[in-house]
């Protein structure tokens, strides 16, 4: 990966609000192509503002926000946004069109891409999300939280941005909802190659899907590694009163019987207790 | 053997202008006291459950409503309107359908002036449920200026603060981070030992949820199709799995172990509970293996 050049560069970040309130200190790291990362932490530690800045959304105070060689202070927004995607939180605070298809299609648009085009685009990323042809002319505001959530995220996908960055993609979803959402964006990992960055609060989902973690605690990064490695800092997460899944906490807890505190899994504690002890 | 504080008998609702009915031949008795845990997906009967158990349905609803719900043994259908929600207090999902006021002190006042509390009780009550839930700083902000975590925090708070006898929480904590999660359930901890207050809680995080809860309820479909004590409710694991239910990972993991061979039928239910158990489980088999 070293050999690689990174596609975001993130050199010396500050950023404070209009009214004076900093919201991130000192923010330096790297991200590559096809990486699936995870943004943790509690709620006001940063992790929005951060993902907002990466999107040229809001300029540094300080310091420097390179993606794709591109600097977030000259570069104009329209640029921005077709390499680094943030789908909001709460879709409803992204779709604010009367139908479907304007919906995806607005990016697009926006953009100032030809009809024709726009129409590619917008078959493409209903196509990927799995929106059915049949949801173009309906409100967004009658379909499920999750189906709503799909065309947020075909709305951005419209853009085709290297980079997506989805805000807390679990919250309020059952079960099975989580991980259809969660295997949907493993597949835009895999087999389109896009960079992911999720904002969530779920351990179980980050050790499931996140290869790198990035842990945010009033607006610094206190750790940024391997998920393995990360979920192993417990003086670091419990600064921001985090915890690791339970099923690694259990491994911590018996490390002393053997079990690996790096422990992601059920099926990896199923597999060392096998060996231990027989 | 408890009393029983809610009788739900051969009840079935379905909502006016839907194809389906929203809950079907539902049968359930809570004692007073209990601590019931209400999971299944979204879509499921959840809501429409707590909605049944508050009067809320049929009372605000169109529908077509079969079979009985009783609450302190009267029907719901029977209460003068207001009278069951002085006793039946819930929390919903969405915090913001059931802000009124001016300021979260006004919010959390509101409901207590309702219930004809004297000025020196309301305020009294005012303070403990700020000190409960940390809301000290909120306290002057108006109900829409303030996060989403804040915002269930204030609707949790207004109900506490009338003590109803039987509390419903619907996902009381889906747009909270980890540690107001906890604090939640802190604080749900605390009403169950110390008020005896019966309570309901309809959540998809279940780590926090299954230490506290005497009893779990699985609805699919508008079907109840699992009611347990709690430790006995994971032994169905097959059919939870099936439902996309996901328990947390100490008890799946013990849960395997016993299916192996490994492990008694007593699953943990905390984290504490899981590492003794698992401490023992590698001594027995060590000792084991030097006897032979």
């Amino acid at each position: 990966m070293s050999e690689q050049k990174p596609y975001i560069e993130v050199k010396n970040l500050w950023y404070s609000y209009t009214d004076g309130t900093l919201a991130l200190s000192d923010i330096n790291m790297e991200i590559y192509n096809g990486e699936f990362i995870a943004f943790i932490g509690q709620n006001g530690s940063g992790k929005t503002t951060l993902s907002k800045c990466l999107n040229g959304l809001f300029k540094p105070t300080r310091g420097d926000v390179i993606v794709d060689g591109l600097n977030s202070k000259n570069t104009p927004i329209v640029q921005m946004v077709r390499r680094v995607g943030y789908v909001f939180q709460n879709p409803d605070h992204q779709l604010f069109n009367n139908n479907c298809w304007d919906e995806i299609a607005y990016g697009p648009r926006n953009i100032e891409l030809p009809e024709d085009q726009v129409k590619e685009r917008v078959e493409e990323a209903a196509k990927v999300v799995g929106l059915d042809e049949a949801y173009f002319g309906e409100h967004p505001f009658f379909l499920s939280k999750g189906l709503r959530q799909r065309v947020a995220i075909a709305s951005i996908l419209a853009l085709r941005p290297k980079v997506i960055i989805v805000d807390e993609p679990t919250t309020g979803q059952d079960a099975r909802q989580s991980l259809e959402i969660m295997d949907f964006l493993k597949r835009l990992n895999e087999e389109l190659g896009h960079t992911i960055i999720i904002i969530t609060h779920d351990m179980p989902i980050v050790a499931k899907y996140a290869r790198r973690v990035i842990v945010m605690g009033s607006g610094r990064i206190l750790a940024d590694g391997e998920t393995r490695d990360v979920f192993r800092m417990a003086d670091v997460l419990a600064q921001t009163y985090l915890e690791p899944p339970q099923i690694t906490q259990l491994a911590q807890r018996c490390a002393s019987l053997g079990f690996s505190p790096s422990t992601l899994t059920v099926e990896e504690m199923l597999e060392q207790f096998e060996k231990i002890g027989s | 053997m408890s009393n029983v504080i809610i009788e739900v008998k051969n009840y079935s609702w379905q909502y006016i202008n839907t194809s389906e009915p929203a809950l079907r031949n539902i049968n359930l008795t809570i004692a007073e006291g209990d601590f019931i845990g209400v999971i299944g997906p979204n879509g499921s009967g959840k809501t429409t459950l707590a909605y049944s158990l508050d009067g809320l349905i049929p009372g605000q609803y169109n529908g077509i409503k079969q079979g009985e719900v009783f609450v302190f043994g009267k029907e719901v259908e029977q209460y003068a309107k207001g009278d069951l929600q002085r006793s039946v207090g819930v929390v919903f999902s969405d915090p913001e359908a059931q802000f009124t006021a001016m300021t979260v002190e006004d919010e959390l006042v509101f409901g207590m002036e309702n219930l004809g509390m004297s000025i020196p009780e309301i305020r009294e009550r005012l303070e403990w449920v700020t000190d409960l839930v940390n809301l000290k700083p909120l306290l002057m902000k108006p109900p829409y200026e303030i996060s989403g975590g804040q915002k269930q925090r204030v609707a949790l708070a207004a109900v506490l603060a009338m003590t109803p006898k039987i509390m419903i929480l619907d996902e009381p904590t889906s747009m909270l981070d980890p540690v107001s999660r906890k604090r939640v359930f802190e604080v749900l901890e605390k009403l169950k030992k110390e008020h005896r207050n019966t309570i309901i809680v309809i959540e998809h995080s279940l780590e926090n949820l299954i230490p506290l809860a005497d009893r779990m309820v699985l609805l699919s479909n508008g079907e109840l199709i699992l009611e347990d004590e709690t430790p006995r409710f994971f032994q169905n694991m097959p059919l939870l799995l099936e439902k996309s239910v996901y328990p947390p990972g100490a008890l799946l993991f013990f849960y395997e172990l016993m299916v192996a061979g490994y492990s008694n039928h007593q699953l943990p239910l905390t984290l504490d509970e899981a590492e003794k158990k698992l401490k023992d489980l590698i001594k027995n088999r060590t000792l084991q293996g030097e006897q032979q």
